[in-house]
Parts: structure tokens; C-alpha cells; sequence
């Protein structure tokens, strides 16, 4: 019993694997129970995350040796803080969009795909779990190219002409990305001589004296390879087609996690292994903050002009990207915690809003934004749910996207850069200016004769909704825990 | 920094050639079997770098043997077993991405890009 104890965090992506692994079988000949599997399996591995997330809470940080060979050699899994709290959003999140799919699969890819579906949601999911708990580089390269051809998966599952050329380009540009990453890598190794990221950080600590252009190229190979993969602004252009076209339980994992899990790469790659000074000292801070604030605005415009409701959420992540590496740019405690703060408070965001898009189009056939007229009383429980999620990113308090932003504004007087505000504040009001119309048109513009009738959609898809918006004003109202927790990995490394 | 650098580490040279050149091609070519083509010779690009950060000049291959001489270097075989598990990586998206051309032809019967954009 102890032994399992002790290899919970190797567990943890075992199952899902296992899970992943038999699913063909019953995709092949039993395709209805393939969800269920899914569910359990999730379930399961929420339990791990949470009980992983509660001795993590305590203080403790939990390091594994997989195989049993310990770190300089062997590969090292490492739950941190920020680890902990990925693990169970992603679980979270997943078994959320698990269950919206239960009912809305079959409706938006091909009949015979719907148990193959689950495999690659399974693999994706294992491969992100992975992501973030190695604390070796050539591991995170690994699972960087399983989420990579996964999320592709995810979204040419749909079978139609948009998806695929969109997975295309997304495959093409992934590839790049990783490429420039496994590179990164590669100069690394041959600086340090080791993978594993606390020994590469303590070689890097004594030596990077003596290789300045080395680091510095190694440092701009991880963020324009990571820069690609998480959509950073000017090397976003894959995300709008590929996010927008899959099938929408797809867009909400594309959208609300495995976007993120490249960032808390990059974060750990930038904090844990060069250091905050080095990230100072080699100018790649302040890249980050001119990229940052491109994000913020030129997502918020592309996004301002789109029609297709699933094409301007998908620029809206462009701009929301733009919110985490802000935070990261500004290099305070506030300003980190902050942009940490909103890769949870996005991924709940976004996968309320992609799943209601999800849900309207099920409901109403509707694409368009300007064809919503009256949906607030057609379909009233999701247009809830969907405007308190757009009121979160507009950043109205009492939502969740009102911390973020509020810490992102301390952040930046904390840093002496008063002028971010004004920035914030105008992506804000950007952000009003094409989320509110959707709303009005909803609630506004039906004409007198109002009837009020219930959302026609299965239950399988309100409740993850509507879990979800309830998520976004808990966050609102009671982010002390987890500002807390996560503050605790921030001051770790300044 | 001298030239002659260049020229000693000339297995660090041609894999920095090698990457650009695929990257290149990746980015500016319209046939999309030739962008598949530049995935390949980025990854081959990257590949050689491995290999040539684990070579030693003069090193045998690291396969223990008592009857070699005291002191001798062996190579380093880390690297190698990344790239192995490169390859692989390399290998699978080539597939991957080789099938959803195929996809696409069907769907439009072309794998000019352009000509794909210009039918949608």
C-alpha cells in the first residue's frame, strides 16, 4: 500500500494511458460504453490530483523517480504548486467537456469516429498531465509532440474540408515549433550536459558567464517554439482555424487547456531553468511584454471584427494569451501570480463559452453572431452561463476575470509601468465591444411577443455548463486560496 | 572567435544549414508534399546536431571491452537514444501529415496550396 502511495504521480498518467490504450477495442465493437470508460477513468484520475494537490497544499513537494533511477540519470517527475493546480484543472476541465460530449458528439463528427474520438481525448489529456509534472527536457520535448499530433487529431476527428486544411497548417506549424524546441534543447545539453532541469539550471547558474550568444539563442529557440504552440501574437495565425473549425468539445480542450500547457512550459522552462535574471539579463523579458501587449490588442481587434461566434471566442484566446504572458513580462510577484491566476480563470472562461457555442448550435443551427436575436429566452440557462462568462471577460468584478486583470494592474505598478494599466483597460473595453452586442441581441432585441421556453439540449450539456459559470464567480468572490498557492511557487524563483 | 572554428565544427555548421533550409521550405513552399519534404530536413538538421554534440574525436563506441587500453574515450550514447526517439517522433508526423494531404486531395483534388485556397 505504501508502494502505491508512493508511485501516485506515475499512477496518475498510467491510467489514462491504460484507459487510452484498450479504447480501440471497444470503439471497434462496443462503441456506446467508450464514454463511460472515459468518465471513469477521469474521475479516477481527479481523485489522484486532488489527493496529489492536498499533500501538495501541506508543503510538500512531490518528487518521483520513474524506473527508479534517481535524477542526474533516470527521468524525474516533479509536482510543484503550479503542477498540483494544472493537474486538477485539466482533470477538472476534461471530465467537464467529457460529459458535454456524452450527448453532442455523434451531432458534429462522422458516426464511426465517436469511439476513436475518446482514444485521442484520452491520449491528449495523459500527454498534458505529462507536460506538467516532468521536470526533464527531453521528457517535456516527448509529450510536447503527443499533445501536438493529439490536439491535430482532435480536430481533423471532424472529417470536413475547414477542419482538415486547418490541421494541416496547425501540423506544419506545430512541427516547426517543436523542431525550434528540440533545438533548444539540443544547445542546452551540450551546455550543461544534463536534462533533468534543476541540474541543467545549477550548471547554467555557474557557467552562463561564458556563453552569452549560446543562451541567448536557446532562450529566443524556446519562446518562438513554445511562442508557435501556444499561439503568442504574431505566430498565432494557425489558432483561429484550427479552434474554430473542430468539433466543440475539441475547441474547448484546444482552447481552454492545451494552449495553456505549452505556457506553463515555458514558464518553467524561463523561471526554473534560466532564472528570473538570466530572463531579465538576455532582453527575452521585455520580448515577452512587447509580444504581450501586440496579443492584447491585435487579438481583441481581429476578434472585434469576426461574425462566426467560434471564430471571434478563438481570437478572443489570441488576446486572453496575451493577459498570461503579460503577467509573466512584467516579472513582479503580482504580475506572475496574476497571469498564472488567469490560466485558470481562462480555461474556465473559454470552456464555458466554446461549450454554450457548442450548445447554441445544437440547439438553433446558428453560427453567426447576428442571428441570435432572442436566444436569451429561447435558451435561457445556457445564455446565462454565457454571459457571466463574458462578463468574466470583460473583468466586471465580482467574475474571475476581474482578479486577474486587477492583479495584472497592481502588477505593473509594482513594476513601475504605470502604462500597462491603460492597456488593460482598453482590452477591457475592447472586450465589451464585442462580447456585449451578442448579449444585447440575446436578451434585447426579440421584439413584444416573448416567450420563455426552456434550452431543448440534453442535460449531459447544461451541466458542465453551467458548473463552469459557476466556477468563473467562484473565483471571483474567493481567489484568496489559490492566489495564495500559487504566490507560494512565484517568490520560490524571484 | 576565429574562421577556422567554423570549419573544425563543420557537422554544427551544415545541421544549422540544414534546419534553416527546412524550415524555409516549410514556410515558402506551395506544394504541400514539398512542406512534408521541409519538416524532414529540419528534423534530419537537428538530428546531426545530437549526434555531433555526442561525438568525441577519437572515442570508440561506448560497448565495454576489456582489451581496449586504459584511459580511452567512449562516445556518448545518451544522445543517440534521443534521437532515436526522435526519429520516431519525426516519423510519425510525417505519416500523419502525409495522410491528411491524401484527406485533402480527395476533398479537392490538388496539393497546391494555393489552389486550395482559391476553392474554398
Amino acid at each position: 500500500m505504501d508502494y502505491l502511495w508512493e508511485t501516485l504521480p506515475f499512477l496518475l498518467i498510467l491510467v489514462i494511458l491504460l484507459a487510452c490504450f484498450i479504447m480501440p477495442l471497444f470503439a471497434r465493437w462496443k462503441k456506446e460504453v467508450a464514454p463511460y470508460i472515459t468518465l471513469v477513468t477521469i474521475v479516477i484520475t481527479f481523485g489522484i490530483s486532488i489527493v496529489l494537490a492536498y499533500r501538495v497544499a501541506g508543503g510538500e513537494v512531490i518528487s518521483y523517480a520513474v524506473a527508479g533511477w534517481p535524477p542526474p540519470w533516470g527521468i524525474e517527475i516533479l509536482i510543484d504548486e503550479l503542477s498540483a493546480m494544472m493537474l486538477v484543472l485539466l482533470t477538472a476541465s476534461s471530465l467537464f467537456i467529457a460529459i458535454f460530449s456524452f450527448h453532442s458528439l455523434h451531432t458534429e463528427i462522422p458516426d464511426q469516429a465517436t469511439g476513436w474520438y475518446y482514444t485521442l481525448y484520452l491520449l491528449t489529456l495523459a500527454a498534458m498531465m505529462g507536460l506538467v509534472i516532468s521536470n526533464d527536457l527531453f521528457n517535456v520535448y516527448v509529450m510536447v509532440e503527443v499533445v501536438g499530433i493529439g490536439a491535430c487529431g482532435m480536430v481533423v476527428a471532424k472529417g470536413e474540408k475547414l477542419s482538415t486544411e486547418a490541421t494541416l497548417r496547425y501540423l506544419m506549424l506545430a512541427t516547426l515549433g517543436s523542431g525550434f524546441l528540440l533545438f533548444g534543447i539540443g544547445f542546452l545539453y551540450q551546455i550543461t550536459g544534463n536534462l533533468n532541469f534543476a541540474y541543467v539550471a545549477a550548471e547554467l547558474a555557474r557557467v552562463h558567464d561564458q556563453y552569452p550568444f549560446l543562451i541567448w539563442a536557446t532562450m529566443s529557440f524556446f519562446t518562438v517554439g513554445m511562442g508557435v504552440k501556444a499561439a503568442l501574437f504574431p505566430m498565432h495565425i494557425w489558432l483561429p482555424d484550427a479552434h474554430s473549425s473542430a468539433p466543440s468539445p475539441s475547441s474547448a480542450m484546444l482552447s481552454g487547456l492545451v494552449v495553456k500547457v505549452y505556457i506553463v512550459t515555458l514558464i518553467k522552462l524561463y523561471f526554473v531553468v534560466f532564472g528570473f535574471e538570466l530572463f531579465t539579463e538576455t532582453y527575452m523579458r521585455y520580448l515577452v511584454l512587447f509580444l504581450a501587449s501586440g496579443a492584447i490588442l491585435g487579438g481583441s481587434f481581429f476578434a472585434f471584427v469576426q461574425l462566426d461566434l467560434k471564430r471571434r471566442l478563438a481570437y478572443s484566446t489570441v488576446a486572453q494569451i496575451g493577459y498570461i504572458f503579460l503577467g509573466f513580462g512584467l516579472g513582479t510577484v503580482w504580475g506572475i501570480t496574476a497571469g498564472l491566476l488567469h490560466i485558470i480563470i481562462h480555461a474556465l472562461m473559454k470552456v464555458c463559452l466554446f461549450l454554450s457555442a457548442g450548445a447554441i448550435y445544437y440547439q438553433t443551427g446558428n453560427k453567426k453572431v447576428t442571428h441570435f436575436s432572442g436566444l436569451g429566452y429561447k435558451m435561457p440557462i445556457v445564455m446565462a452561463s454565457f454571459t457571466i462568462a463574458s462578463l468574466s471577460m470583460v473583468g466586471i468584478p465580482l467574475f474571475g476575470g476581474f482578479i486577474t486583470k486587477y492583479g495584472l494592474a497592481l502588477g505593473s505598478l509594482e513594476a513601475n509601468n504605470p502604462y500597462f494599466i491603460i492597456l488593460i483597460v482598453l482590452s477591457g473595453l475592447l472586450n465589451a465591444a464585442y462580447y456585449f452586442p451578442i448579449i444585447w441581441q440575446a436578451y434585447f432585441t426579440s421584439g413584444h411577443d416573448i416567450t420563455m421556453t426552456m434550452d431543448a439540449v440534453p442535460k449531459t450539456m447544461l451541466v458542465p455548463i453551467v458548473l463552469m459559470a459557476v466556477g468563473i464567480i467562484y473565483m471571483g468572490i474567493f481567489p484568496g486560496d489559490i492566489l495564495f498557492f500559487l504566490e507560494h511557487f512565484v517568490v520560490r524563483f524571484l | 572567435m576565429e574562421l577556422s572554428m567554423l570549419w573544425v565544427n563543420y557537422p554544427y555548421v551544415i545541421s544549422i544549414i540544414l534546419f534553416s533550409m527546412g524550415c524555409l521550405c516549410i514556410l515558402t513552399q506551395h506544394n504541400l508534399i514539398k512542406k512534408v519534404i521541409g519538416i524532414n530536413i529540419m528534423e534530419t538538421g537537428i538530428f546531426l546536431f545530437y549526434v555531433a554534440v555526442g561525438n568525441i574525436k577519437g572515442g570508440v563506441p561506448p560497448i565495454y571491452d576489456p582489451n581496449l587500453p586504459e584511459g580511452i574515450l567512449y562516445v556518448n550514447p545518451l544522445v543517440d537514444v534521443l534521437i532515436l526517439t526522435g526519429i520516431v517522433v519525426s516519423f510519425s508526423v510525417t505519416a500523419f501529415a502525409l495522410a491528411i494531404i491524401v484527406k485533402l486531395y480527395y476533398f479537392y483534388g490538388t496539393v497546391y496550396a494555393p489552389n486550395i485556397i482559391r476553392m474554398r
